[in-house]
């Protein structure tokens, strides 16, 4: 019932200490983070007032992320310093505010404003010039007619418009720009800059390294993200992508997420599957930043 | 997918090396809520292991939503981090599918700060809050490759050190523990560090060191209040029953009580506390206003075990609750302890935290019933959602309650629900026993009386939509109390009395719950048995029992095996009363409270005499200060004033709802995420 006198915008990441957060349990913490910071947060009307904190886009369960965005409305104004500092103390272990704008109070929302998101991942279980070759059918293919379960019922919609880019490297290729393939997306960060060895990249922790036995690919995505264009889903193009070369991806994420059609209900149900790794949501585009 | 000669497989238990993220990851994304194994919990503390002398790990032998809200273990968790000699880092019992998932991968597993295998510490600590985690704590020790029976384990293998609420009995367990803390843990972790430091414990994996394993016990066998097992000897009598414990030699204690903490009234441990990343049964920071419980109702374990009664004053208890929101970020907090009501200064903690943080919620569990509970209540949430108000009669009749010294009365009753109804709320719940000593017929149908009665009152200012819900569980005999001799009731007698209940309990606006009767019998089996148990605690494990405090997964045939097998008898243990000259298992470790007070408890109870409280009454010479060198400062006193609510004028807009709870330990239900239907109560051990 506080009035709001001032909002920013904050571009954060989350790491490994935050990975297994889902959307109401980031919610939940951040709102206790934001008392431990005594943040002036503006509240909410109603007969439960909370916080107003507004993410742009849910974060699923198991995602990391390098550029997500949130709107906080605060009650009392505080300065950019002082706010930064407030929240490099308070916020969960794992996340990390990497920089705040002032917006206007009156800006239209976060959500309807986004039109994209760029996600990477390691994928095991598959060869990667047999992804490769998936992923340049994917994305010749006019469309690709997928069911996917809500609740009860099964949503039939077309995946092929939703990706916007698509692009595959095996993680052993020494020179990454000619080991990418792929299309969709003039100069994709990661791949553009990553010497094909997935540690170096930073999609594997520190002192960790793939499975030798295990045949890796790396995938990079550019996801369409929008309220009225519709939301493509990393689980759902790996799924598309290891249907193509005739092998299932392994049920991940426990319950709390939507389980693609088609999935296995049991992990470990026998050869034939391909499992996501070190899944990274690399960056949240709003529409106007992408013309 | 893992293959056979996957890397995961080729992890020793013995590495000293953390599992690797890679590994952790892809087993998390295989089991449901991950984020309880994961760590990264606000205030969790991850030192650095160079240098460190003694690295402890709390392992919490039930899921992560019951472990991590025990206040105990946040307060010792602080307590030896403290310290820059120790660290303490945590584990819970993993789930079943991630169980599935360890086993056919052979990780261990691993402590949530620094990912290790539990065998990599040197001391593991167990927290054992109820007689149902046994098989839990086989699981986790076998989940990290620490030998099952401290007979079988070695010099590198670290020691497995219990404490909590039930280790008034550890005997069902002995032969997997190494010692046993009784009593309050907060100096001798402390002391049992030191021991171990000064032998050079975690020395012993170095070639060549000369450290026995049997040097480590019989240090920990020399400080006060812990207990080595080992060296004891138990003998049978040719009946079957227990006839007596022999220490293996004279320097060995012949009995041993359970330490007090000494300076509780002056100091609150525990104000960093651990805020999960996801949501837990007691999801709020707690703060310790009072330990012990001298109200004496005579089937409370907790109430006769913790004496004395230590009360912390309000300012102390103001600062701390401050400072614990202030480090927590948390909504609510809770003033815990055995019945907080009694706490002198109650209101005045509650209205000083209002009006430092208006827009927390206070909550605090209460076993009181009367209508200074309910003003409370009513204060502390004055604009709630009064969605349920909880009593705890125990007992339907008066002459029951008089008889387990639950001192209320039918009057009390009533008015407490008419108190309640007019402050606002429209459900109430009432907690009962049945199986109680000397109960007959007509106290099972009183019960049924008593919550009509407290429907029509409902009603009558209500309407139609009243709830009452009456949950009625099995009487559980435990040790340490006046009631530690009296068998449960057979199992087709309960059923007779249940049946009764459904009869008198039913229809619109009354609900009637119960608890598993078969579990009741395994807990009372369990708290009141001897070291012989251990077998059928392995028998059952390996038959497939675990979580077994979980409804769910609860598998009381593999319990019935297990005790055929080892050819033992669950009834034997649990429904016999159990004559007062014979030896008892447990005859060595002392609760505090003199086996006289109990005695003469119990013979009150057969004449339905109750027994004041000596927190407001005369002195009811329960042995405490001579067992424990503690001088109370109750008794013979007279009543202290009680505060009225009223008059603090606490009153505050914008908060949330906040009722009052009941400290009992029913059986834990589920627990999973809010919203979830079947998401039940469970118990908070103090």
């Amino acid at each position: 019932m506080s009035e709001t006198r001032q909002r920013w915008r904050l571009v954060f990441r989350r790491d490994e200490p935050a990975m297994y957060l889902s959307h109401l349990d980031a919610i939940h913490s951040w709102e206790r983070a934001l008392r431990r910071g005594s943040i002036p947060m503006a509240m909410s009307e109603g007969f439960n007032p909370r916080p107003k904190l507004v993410f742009a886009a849910p974060l699923q369960l198991g995602m990391l992320a390098e550029h997500e965005l949130a709107d906080l409305f605060l009650a009392e104004r505080l300065t950019a310093p002082d706010l930064r500092d407030r929240l490099a103390a308070c916020l969960p272990l794992g996340y990390v505010a990497t920089d705040l704008f002032d917006v206007w109070a009156g800006e239209p929302a976060l959500a309807p404003q986004l039109a994209a998101a760029d996600y990477r991942l390691i994928l095991l279980g598959a060869i990667p010039e047999q992804v490769a070759g998936a992923v340049e059918r994917l994305l010749a293919a006019v469309s690709l007619p997928r069911e996917r379960q809500r609740e009860a019922r099964t949503i039939k919609y077309d995946l092929r418009p939703l990706v916007m880019g698509l692009r595959a490297a095996s993680p052993e290729a020494s020179s990454a720009a000619g080991a990418w393939t792929g299309a969709g997306v003039a100069s994709a960060s990661w791949p553009g800059a990553v010497a094909g060895n997935a540690a170096a990249a930073g999609a594997l922790p520190p002192g960790d390294s793939l499975p030798p036995e295990e045949p890796a690919t790396l995938l990079w995505m550019r996801l369409r993200h929008s309220q009225d264009g519709g939301t493509g889903r990393v689980e759902e193009v790996v799924a598309a992508l290891a249907q193509e070369i005739g092998l299932s991806l392994a049920w991940t994420g426990g319950e709390e997420q939507a389980r693609p059609a088609a999935m296995p209900t049991e992990p470990g149900s026998g050869a034939g599957t391909v499992e996501i790794v070190r899944p990274v949501r690399e960056r949240l585009w709003l529409a106007r930043e992408l013309v | 997918m893992f293959s056979s000669t996957s890397f995961l497989s080729e992890r020793s238990f013995r590495s000293p090396d953390p599992v690797p993220a890679l590994t952790v990851e892809r087993l998390l994304r295989r089991v449901r809520r991950p984020g309880r194994y994961s760590g990264g919990e606000w205030n969790s503390i991850e030192k650095d292991w160079a240098g460190i002398a003694i690295k402890w790990c709390f392992a919490y032998p039930d899921l992560y939503e019951i472990g991590m809200s025990n206040l105990g273990l946040r307060i010792l968790y602080e307590v030896l981090n403290e310290r820059p000699d120790s660290l303490a880092e945590r584990c819970f019992a993993p789930d079943v599918d991630l169980q599935a998932q360890l086993r056919e991968s052979g990780v261990p597993v691993w402590s949530l700060e620094s990912r290790r295998s539990l065998h990599d510490f040197d001391v593991i600590g167990l927290s054992l809050g109820y007689e149902l985690v046994a098989t839990n704590v086989l699981d986790m020790l076998d989940l990290a490759g620490v030998p099952l029976l401290s007979s079988e384990r070695s010099g590198t293998d670290p020691l497995v050190i219990a404490g909590g609420s039930i280790v008034l009995n550890p005997e069902p367990l002995a032969d997997f523990l190494d010692a046993v803390v009784l009593g309050e843990g907060e100096d001798v972790v402390g002391e049992i560090t030191d021991a171990l430091r000064t032998l050079g414990w975690q020395r012993r994996h170095e070639p060549g060191n000369g450290i026995e394993r049997s040097d480590a016990l019989r240090a920990l066998a020399s400080i006060r209040g812990v207990y080595v097992p080992s060296l004891y000897r138990p003998r049978y009598a040719g009946d079957g029953s227990f006839e007596r414990l022999d220490p293996v030699d004279e320097s060995v204690a012949p009995s041993i009580v359970g330490r007090i903490a000494t300076d509780f009234e002056t100091r609150v441990r525990g104000v960093r506390q651990l805020v999960p990343n996801v949501s837990i049964v007691f999801d709020r920071a707690q703060v310790e206003v009072m330990r012990g419980c001298t109200r004496g109702c005579r089937f409370c374990q907790a109430g006769m075990q913790s004496r004395p009664l230590r009360e912390r004053p309000a300012a102390l208890v103001v600062e701390a609750a401050d400072a614990i929101l202030r480090s927590t970020g948390y909504e609510e907090i809770g003033l815990t302890s055995l019945s907080s009501a009694d706490y002198a200064d109650v209101s005045t903690v509650a209205s000083e935290l209002r009006r430092r943080h208006p827009e927390a919620v206070v909550s605090l569990p209460s076993t009181r019933v009367d209508a200074f509970t309910v003003e409370l209540a009513d204060a502390i949430a004055p604009n709630g959602r009064r969605s349920g108000f909880t009593f705890a009669p125990e007992a339907g009749s008066q002459r029951l309650r008089d008889a387990i010294n639950k001192g209320v009365t039918d009057e009390e009753i009533v008015r407490c629900a008419e108190l309640a109804f007019d402050r606002g709320w429209s459900s109430i719940k009432l907690y009962f026993m049945i199986g109680l000593p000397g109960e007959t017929v007509e106290d099972v149908e009183a019960i049924g009386r008593i919550s009509r009665r407290v429907l029509e009152i409902g009603r009558a200012s209500h309407g139609g939509k009243v709830q009452v819900k009456a949950n009625v569980s099995t009487f559980v005999p435990k040790v340490g109390t006046p009631f530690q001799w009296d068998g449960q009731d057979p199992t087709s007698l309960v059923e007779e009395k249940v049946a009764v209940l459904r009869k008198a309990i039913h229809g619109k606006g009354l609900a009637l719950s119960w608890d598993d009767p078969r579990a009741s019998i395994l807990e009372a089996a369990l708290g009141r048995g001897d070291r012989r148990l251990g077998r059928v605690i392995r028998r059952a494990w390996q038959n497939g029992a675990h979580l077994d405090a979980w409804d769910e997964h609860f598998n009381f045939e593999a319990w019935q095996h297990a005790f055929a097998e080892e050819g033992l008898d669950p009834a034997w243990y649990a429904q016999r009363d159990i004559p007062l000259t014979q030896p008892l298992p447990w005859d060595h470790l002392g609760p505090g409270v003199s086996r006289g007070f109990l005695l003469r408890e119990r013979k009150r109870a057969t004449a339905a005499l109750t027994t004041p409280d000596c927190h407001w009454g005369p002195c009811s010479n329960c042995g405490v200060p001579a067992s424990t060198g503690f001088s109370c400062d109750t008794g013979e006193q007279g009543p202290r004033a009680r505060l009225l609510i009223g008059d603090h004028g606490t009153r505050t807009d914008g908060s949330r709802a906040a009722g009052p709870e009941v400290g009992r330990p029913p059986r834990w239900r589920y627990a999973g995420p809010p919203g979830d239907p079947r998401r039940g109560q469970a118990a908070e051990t103090p």
